[in-house]
């Protein structure tokens, strides 16, 4: 672990009910890093991910993002108003989209802009202007979510997320929703992120792009990370038995 | 996106494809057009059925005529009611609405108490209670020498719409409650993921889809109302129903009075539906390919 880490998970738990769904994960992100968490459905890994800024509520442990901490005990209350501040340390991409279906593609963009950071609109404009160009739909920008394709809605969904200028991406499995056709113009606006040094943390089932794009690769089994590494260390030279029998029917498949 | 065509030659502008489904259009709306036209003449057909029936047993049209002024006059005050009622019941449901999906124990019981009172009793004892019984404690409370009583002790038209409000408040509070929990939640934690608090999510984001979806409820809790404004008659307030009521009884010509305010509350919310449809159609536009 390096001590620039811009996020620093430590210990982290999760009940939902009696399910322990992680149980006790540590890592951490140093800034422009890449992180790629792969694993089965039910592993925990998006549980994981929407810890990060307080969507789920962690059980316990200690998240530190941007030097903002926060250490949670099982079975006490912690500070709500601290978790919400440091949600504004990252940007969340859903599956499903999620974009407000009443606004156009800026007005979606610009939302947390004006409301929340309260700019005034016409500064708010040109800059949701200029994310939308980011993610090449500023053609776009005075249509309602229901006249665009899943694509260009998970992009006008990641242009929202960046407009708030997040310390760090979380992407929960970004073209899952997606027609096969479609996810190729995602996962492009994604790596061109990447080249540009954004700091990512990506769950996804998409082994090809992990392997594109990872720094590195953290695989979850049963709420624990079973194995981390470069993307060349996971795909071609897993240590753990579980990782192998993971990736073994998805190589054959993907031919990675 | 250019829409292809294709194009025959010697035959140039002419698109076969186009034609026929401009034709097969055209039938459709034909068909449309005289499936309406034949509900019209039914419609036309029963209401001449019922006026040649009334006509059979001495019924008068020449008083329905002479009357039928003196109670349109009464029309102004029921839609007066209706709106401000309304106004304040949605006011009412949308504080109720939040208060029972709030984690606050004391709003939820609040909210909850109320709901329950409200729809647990007749509206009719309700605007006696409001009318007749709140006058009874501002009294006492005047000769306790405190003289804020006399707000308990309200016109006929203050109860009248306070005892509507209170009533459709609290059916609407359930309207609003499904309409905010119809929004799935991914939009509420897409708000939150950009930093948005409650209340901006609850204004911004999660009201103004919900609005769209209960419109139609709205609209109809609002024509319903139009028709429960006829209680408030018995405090003497002059709208439609009283007014007919007055010539009924001294003229006893009860089906005449009282079918030209059938009439009137009939038209009014034809004209309330009518003006629904915009409404929701203007709504639309957001969510329309």
């Amino acid at each position: 672990m390096s001590d620039n880490a811009i996020i620093r998970v430590d210990n982290l738990h999760k009940w939902f009910g009696l399910l322990h769904v992680l149980k006790g994960v540590s890592f951490s992100v140093v800034p422009k890093e890449v992180l790629v968490i792969i694993g089965r459905s039910g592993s925990g890994k998006s549980t994981l991910l929407r810890c990060l800024n307080f969507l789920e509520e962690p059980s316990s442990g200690t998240i530190d993002i941007a030097g903002q901490s926060l250490t949670i005990t099982a079975g006490t209350r912690y500070d709500h108003n601290k978790a919400i501040a440091m949600r504004l340390n990252t940007g969340m991409v859903f599956q499903d989209f999620n974009l407000f279906p009443h606004m156009t593609a800026l007005d979606n963009v610009i939302e947390g802009l004006v409301t929340v950071k309260k700019m005034p609109k016409d500064k708010a404009i040109p800059m949701g202007m200029k994310y939308l160009q980011k993610v090449g739909l500023e053609e776009k920008s005075f249509e309602h979510p229901i006249r665009l394709s899943g694509g260009q809605k998970q992009r006008v969904a990641i242009a929202r997320a960046l407009a708030m200028e997040p310390k760090v991406m979380l992407f929960d499995e970004p073209t899952s929703a997606l027609d096969p056709e479609l996810i190729g113009e995602v996962l492009d606006v994604m790596k061109q992120l990447a080249l540009e040094g954004t700091t990512m943390i990506i769950v996804t089932h998409e082994m090809g792009f992990a392997c594109d794009v990872a720094d590195r690769i953290l695989f979850v089994d049963r709420g624990i990370i079973a194995e981390s590494g470069t993307p060349d260390q996971i795909f071609s030279h897993a240590q753990d038995e579980r990782t192998r029998l993971f990736l073994e029917p998805i190589r054959k498949v993907q031919q990675i | 996106m250019a829409v292809e065509t294709i194009k025959f030659p010697g035959q140039p502008g002419v698109d076969p494809d186009l034609e026929m489904g401009h034709s097969l259009m055209a039938q459709q709306r034909r068909e449309q057009f005289i499936q309406t036209v034949k509900i019209g003449v039914v419609w036309v057909g029963l209401i001449i059925f019922l006026i040649f029936a009334l006509l059979q047993f001495n019924f008068s049209p020449a008083y329905v005529f002479k009357h039928f002024g003196f109670v349109l006059q009464g029309l102004p005050i029921t839609i007066g009611v209706s709106l401000a009622s309304i106004a304040f019941a949605t006011i009412l449901a949308l504080l109720g609405a939040v208060a029972r999906l709030s984690h606050n124990s004391i709003a939820q019981g609040i909210s909850g108490f109320y709901v329950s009172i409200i729809r647990g009793t007749p509206l009719l004892i309700q605007i006696y209670i409001v009318y007749n019984g709140l006058p009874q404690i501002g009294m006492a409370l005047i000769d306790k020498g405190i003289p804020q009583g006399h707000f308990f002790i309200l016109t006929a038209i203050q109860s009248g719409i306070l005892a509507l409000s209170l009533n459709y408040g609290a059916y609407m509070t359930e309207i609003f409650r499904a309409g905010i929990q119809s929004i799935s939640g991914g939009q509420r934690e897409a708000a939150e993921s950009i930093g948005m608090n409650s209340i901006q999510i609850l204004s911004r984001i999660i009201l103004p889809q919900a609005v769209r979806v209960i419109i139609p409820d709205i609209a109809n809790q609002f024509i319903a109302m139009q028709k429960d404004s006829a209680l408030v008659s018995f405090m003497g307030i002059w709208e439609m129903t009283y007014r007919a009521n007055r010539f009924a009884r001294q003229d006893s010509k009860f089906m005449e009075m009282f079918v030209i305010a059938a009439i009137l509350y009939w038209l009014l919310t034809i004209v309330s539906s009518w003006a629904e449809g915009l409404l929701e159609k203007r709504m639309r536009h957001a969510y329309e390919r």
